[in-house]
């Protein structure tokens, strides 16, 4: 697994003095890494929701036949050798994402995973996101209940009605706090590794953590005393980041043993093409499954009326500009060429989550993950016919190899409901304008 | 008697707004009955003009006017607020409707604002910002410089870098509600505290710093580039602070070829330390694998290390005959500079960081204990932002203890300043309201809570010492006391704050960093000038607003700051060299002001062209305060050729967009400002022709009949609204100086401190005195109560 080109020499000597050195040793490090024993008897599953923003070319993305004996279309052709892990789903309307009087753009992508229409005006206030729901249940058992990805910061430009706000993340913790999205693969590895070199310094920095948290509860009880009456949202929010933070802790602090994992060196940068970020997030992603430092993870591709532009596949325009392509064939095709290429890059992650050892399988045979948008027809604005495709295995349960064509107009929410309840979410029945589950996935 | 006075002011007004009009019956009988006033003339404009739409039958955009009691001051606030800006912008009513004269429209938007304005003087609504208000990054980043005296933090404790983004899509990321607070962000917050205090108190066990610096695929290497040594070119000027005394090692990795031979310079705080040969005459690599490495000693703190290679002046000759693609160069550069350390430390050193922090050293081991409580009660006092509990010391102190026994009396003050630094009394800004105050009621801030106010607003930064002893002496609320300190904060350098990070997030500046001009249709684009494209408009910014001229100049100065790239990329002659200096502009050089300048041209288009659509909204956004709504659902772009036919113009495509009666609303306000900058390109260049060809049509015409050619038109017609750029600046201003979003109850504070900036040549300083003295900074409104109890009410892990 690439994480990263090698920037430095593990061991580098100061020439002519003969002193060694000693970088942090990163493979000595020794989180939580230990992989779990995933038997058909037992079977761990992760789940990961995928967003692309801008919608896509429909004509070159749903094939034109259901059922097993679909033929790849031109933007999911990429796909092809995973074709018995993968469920193209078409079909699907997504009406939360129906923009009112709001900006379409924002409200799609808030809508996508919350299947809630964003509201401002006296507070922000979305829906708890199908993923964090999801790691209400699988987070119980990792240090990390989720892992939240972005490959896009926000612009200031680009929002055009001055409350894109939604457009930062797609992962609610509850209807009122978003979950920030982490961009710098540095960063994110540290999150999972953590800082320290060996099992010794790694727990003394786990307790050391664990003592400032207690101190900090302390802190904020006396606070919560002095206040009177006032209003306490933040000050909540603070305190259920400190209640998580230790429930970590002490998991960590369980399954703190010496790694069996080889770790990659520890990624120096954001890389400057779109691609090796890409590869270098969706690599972090995969170890993270591996190591199970978490079983939920939201990977933002881009944010809704991003204006990336992508001059490596022969598209130098922007992506927002081009999706709006009004019928242009030249437009359309560019439009196309940035579908293919996302899709081209999730390829590669489901490469390598299909070369991962997994217990008795593979991560790509026991994850259930879902790529898609809030936009259909990007050009419009459209929420009906959004693209989704479900992959892997799910340990048994979703059967690939099929486009499933669903009766139009199918909430899309219905496929949230579908994947929490084969992943044993209890209690997501129901969720935003879901109508039920599909039947036969 | 305040009825009388109020009155004057706003007969003063209507006078001098309508030169030759014929005074209406209102402004005849001056504050003899205020309702009866406000009735007449603006009631016979809405009647005449825009009760056709916003009736109670049809109700267009929620709006019946007719049955508008206009003396209702109180309860209709914020529809009189809408109708006051409406008329002053002249964005209603919309294109081609029968509208009033300009005079006439201004003079009823006078005298409603006048009303509104006494009613909110006589009941200030002050709002009621959440009593809790998280520090944004850029917040957390200046408290730990200014605390801690860490003015560069090594990217492995960046806090830019470590904690996540805040949301500055709603117009700036210091907005109260959109601040946050989630388990990534106090992961982040653990990490930053435990790296950062070993950094500052000098950890002799801090793991070996990585500082890599990797060079843009796109920053040119074949010149001089500021602030390197003269005499050399390429190269990076890192600036980071060192843990320890002790050895360093420098390591440049190279890219390209040589062709002949190249020598690096490095320079450590301005002065050269070394000067190695890495490329033979044959342009050989000298250095085993392409890499430089080279052992420094170095002292612990701040540091600016520079490596460049030496200017050879062989290579002019190569530049003229090799065309200047985008690139690193033609010549050999660098891939990556990394600075490891420390190897073989001898010591923390005597760093500005261990200066502040270290206020006593103990002699003697029972002296150990009190002189850490005094060092932490100090440290607590600025980033507590005020007089510290006995318990809020307790608590860092037991951190103390049990650090100062498993590694003694400095790491036991680390210890502690780990856990200070995630302390909620320093993460949050706390403004309590008085005991007993009913929800709504209005109330002063106390002098604590002013100083926090005033230095996150001015420096976005905790308050220094003078601020809290003038506090806890409860000085500085005298309205002379606060002006004077208003003054010492503008001229520190804390100050430049209001450039980096207000004016920023105003002007969309951050996106400039993020912009990618086709490579094929912009070959001369590339890092060296996106960073020109930067540091003109800092440069800029900084003198307009912290040397306190006149706002009007940010439309039409006619100087603006450049070096030679950036000169020559505008067509101005004999500017030489990479550093950057101010310059006169001609009186007919189109890139007076702002709307001349790259940064601004630039990240108002799109990759490939430019885009009037977004340089007018820009422009409607940021300096005319009049954002247009979002498009609607499910309307096409731009129809950009029609099939068969030859490609439209963008200008043809826009008037048929416009065809389209949803759009053209909205577009026939954005588009013709934009189209006025049409001879600038998508990266500011000057052209005469568009990207199809077209020769430049730049002409326009506001809604209200307005018309104007050109960037220079454009600037005038601009300036002759000069009064909605200075409100705009003021209400952008403001929402940044509170912390939340701006609404109809503001704007009688927006008018006045615009009117009191007018009648000082609209100096930066006079808005942010206003601001300052403004009920809204002063004051706030009691929140609604809410049970207490939250920090004992969730289940802890474990009971």
């Amino acid at each position: 697994m690439i994480v990263t080109k090698r920037h430095l020499r593990r061991r580098t000597f100061l020439r002519g003095s003969g002193v060694a050195l000693a970088l942090p040793l990163l493979d000595a490090m020794v989180p939580a890494l230990t992989p779990v024993a995933n038997t058909a008897a037992a079977p761990v599953r992760r789940i990961g929701f995928v967003y692309y923003p801008n919608g896509v070319i429909q004509e070159q993305w749903f094939p034109a036949a259901a059922g097993t004996a679909f033929e790849w279309t031109p933007s999911l052709g990429a796909l092809s050798p995973h074709r018995s892990r993968l469920v193209v789903l078409s079909g699907l309307n997504h009406e939360p994402a129906e923009p009112g009087a709001d900006s379409a753009h924002p409200v799609a992508q808030a809508a996508w995973l919350s299947a809630v229409h964003p509201i401002t005006k006296g507070g922000v206030r979305l829906g708890t996101t199908a993923d964090q729901i999801a790691a209400r249940e699988l987070g119980r058992f990792t240090p990390l209940p989720s892992l939240e990805l972005a490959l896009e910061a926000p612009s200031q430009i680009a929002c055009d009605s001055g409350d894109c706000f939604f457009s930062s993340t797609i992962s609610w913790r509850t209807p009122t706090t978003p979950n920030p999205m982490e961009g710098h693969p540095r960063v994110v590895f540290d999150r999972l590794f953590g800082d320290g070199g060996s099992a010794d310094e790694r727990r003394r920095l786990v307790r050391q953590d664990a003592s400032i948290l207690d101190s900090v509860t302390r802190e904020l009880q006396r606070l919560d005393r002095t206040l009177g009456a006032t209003d306490r949202t933040k000050l909540g929010e603070y305190v259920e980041s400190v209640r998580e933070i230790e429930r970590r802790l002490q998991r960590i602090e369980a399954g703190n043993r010496q790694s069996p994992l080889a770790l990659p060196d520890r990624p120096v940068d954001v890389p400057e093409s779109f691609g090796e970020h890409a590869e270098v997030m969706f690599g972090l992603l995969a170890l993270a499954f591996q190591a199970d430092m978490t079983r939920v993870f939201t990977l933002l591709m881009g944010r809704e009326s991003s204006n990336r532009t992508f001059p490596e596949i022969g598209v130098p325009d922007a992506h927002h500009n081009i999706s709006h392509h009004n019928s242009r064939p030249d437009a359309i095709a560019k439009k196309a060429k940035i579908d293919t290429y996302h899709v081209q890059l999730l390829t590669s992650f489901l490469d390598t989550l299909a070369k991962a050892q997994d217990g008795e399988g593979s991560l790509l045979d026991h994850s259930l993950l879902l790529y898609g948008s809030g936009l259909g027809d990007g050009n419009l604005h459209g929420h009906d016919n959004v693209p989704a495709v479900l992959a892997g295995g799910c340990a048994g349960r979703l059967e690939g190899g099929r486009h499933v064509a669903l009766r139009s107009g199918t909430p899309l929410a219905n496929v949230y409901v579908t994947m929490l309840a084969m992943v044993d979410v209890p209690g997501a029945e129901r969720f935003g304008d879901s109508t039920g589950p599909i039947a036969g996935l | 008697m305040t009825g009388l006075r109020k009155g004057a002011i706003g007969l003063t007004v209507w006078l001098c707004v309508t030169p030759g009009f014929e005074p209406a019956h209102g402004a005849q009988e001056p504050g003899v009955t205020a309702a009866g006033a406000v009735q007449r003339a603006p009631r016979a404009l809405l009647d005449r003009y825009c009760v056709t739409c916003h009736n109670t039958r049809l109700k267009t955009a929620g709006l019946a006017l007719d049955a508008l009691d206009l003396s209702d001051t109180e309860g209709s606030a914020e529809t009189l607020e809408k109708i006051v800006r409406r008329l002053q912008t002249g964005d209603m009513p919309p294109a081609g409707q029968p509208r009033p004269e300009p005079a006439i429209a201004r003079a009823a938007a006078g005298q409603l604002a006048s009303a509104l304005d006494r009613a909110a003087a006589a009941n200030p609504a002050p709002g009621a910002p959440p009593a809790f208000r998280r520090l944004s990054r850029t917040e957390y980043r200046n408290a730990i410089r200014d605390l801690l005296a860490l003015p560069d933090l090594p990217r492995e404790m960046d806090v830019d870098v470590v904690l996540p983004p805040d949301n500055s899509t709603t117009g700036f990321d210091n907005l109260a509600e959109l601040l946050f607070v989630s388990p990534t962000l106090l992961d982040g917050y653990l990490t930053v505290a435990r790296r950062i205090s070993r950094l500052a108190v000098g950890d002799p066990t801090i793991p070996p710093l990585v500082e890599t610096y990797r060079f843009p695929l796109d920053l040119r290497q074949d010149e001089h580039l500021d602030p390197l040594p003269p005499g050399t070119r390429g190269g990076a000027s890192i600036r980071t602070t060192l843990p320890l005394d002790g050895e360093y090692l420098l390591r440049v990795e190279f890219a390209g070829r040589g062709a002949g031979t190249e020598q690096v310079v490095t320079a450590i705080d301005g002065a050269e330390v070394s000067r190695v040969p890495v490329f033979g005459p044959a342009g050989r690599p000298l250095a085993e694998g392409r890499f430089l490495e080279e052992p420094l000693a170095l002292k612990a703190g701040p540091h600016e290390i520079a490596v460049a290679f030496v200017q050879r002046l062989a290579t002019t000759t190569e530049l003229l005959v090799r065309p200047a693609l985008r690139g690193r160069g033609t010549q050999p550069s660098m891939a990556s500079v990394t600075i490891t350390g420390p190897a073989r430390a001898s010591g923390p050193g005597d760093t500005p960081s261990r200066q502040r922090i270290f206020v006593c050293h103990p002699a003697r081991g029972d002296e150990a204990r009190s002189c850490a409580r005094r060092i932490l009660a100090r440290l607590a006092r600025l980033a507590y932002r005020g007089p510290v509990a006995a318990e809020d010391v307790d608590e860092l102190a037991a951190f103390y203890d049990a650090g100062a026994a498993e590694g003694g009396f400095e790491h036991g003050v680390q210890q502690a300043l780990a856990r200070l630094l995630v302390s909620p009394l320093f993460l949050f800004r706390i403004e309590r309201d008085p005991a007993g105050t009913t929800p709504g009621a209005v109330h002063e801030l106390d002098d604590l809570a002013l100083a926090a106010r005033l230095s996150f607003f001015l420096w976005s930064s905790l308050p220094d010492d003078t601020l809290l002893d003038l506090a806890e002496g409860g000085l500085l609320r005298r309205p002379e006391v606060l002006h004077q300190q208003v003054r010492r904060m503008l001229a520190d350098p804390r100050a430049g704050s209001l450039v980096t990070n207000f004016a920023a997030q105003w002007l969309y500046l951050r996106d400039v960093a993020s912009r990618r001009p086709d490579e094929d249709a912009f070959q001369n684009f590339d890092e060296g000038l996106r960073q020109a494209f930067q540091r003109e408009t800092e440069l800029f910014l900084r003198h307009v607003l912290l040397e306190d001229r006149s706002v009007i100049d940010l439309l039409r100065a006619d100087y603006t700051f450049v070096n030679e790239r950036l000169a020559k990329h505008y067509g101005i002659p004999h500017v030489y060299g990479s550093h950057f200096r101010r310059v006169d502009l001609p009186a007919d050089s189109p890139r007076k002001g702002l709307l001349g300048q790259g940064s601004i041209l630039m990240l108002t288009s799109y990759a490939t062209r430019t885009s009037p659509v977004l340089r007018g909204k820009w422009i409607l956004d940021n300096l005319l305060g009049s954002p247009p709504p979002p498009p609607p659902p499910n309307v096409p772009a731009l129809e950009e050729s029609a099939a068969g036919d030859r490609p439209l113009t963008l200008r043809e495509a826009m008037v048929r967009h416009r065809a389209n009666p949803v759009c053209a609303s909205c577009h026939a306000r954005m588009d013709p400002l934009g189209f006025a900058l049409e001879h600038f390109d998508a990266i500011g260049r000057r052209r005469h022709r568009s990207e199809s060809g077209a020769p430049i049509d730049a002409s326009g015409v506001f809604p209200d009949g307005t018309a104007f050619d050109g960037a220079d038109g454009l600037r005038q017609a601009l300036l002759d609204k000069r009064d909605r750029l200075v409100s705009t600046l003021t209400e952008k201003l403001l929402m940044y100086a509170l912390g939340r979003r701006i609404t109809h109850a503001d704007a009688p504070a927006v008018r006045a401190i615009a009117q009191g900036a007018a009648a000082q040549d609209y100096r930066f300083s006079a808005i942010v005195l206003g601001i300052v003295h403004s009920a809204p900074f002063r004051m706030r409104q009691a929140l609604p109560t809410a049970p207490s109890g939250v920090a004992a009410s969730t289940q802890r892990p474990g009971d």
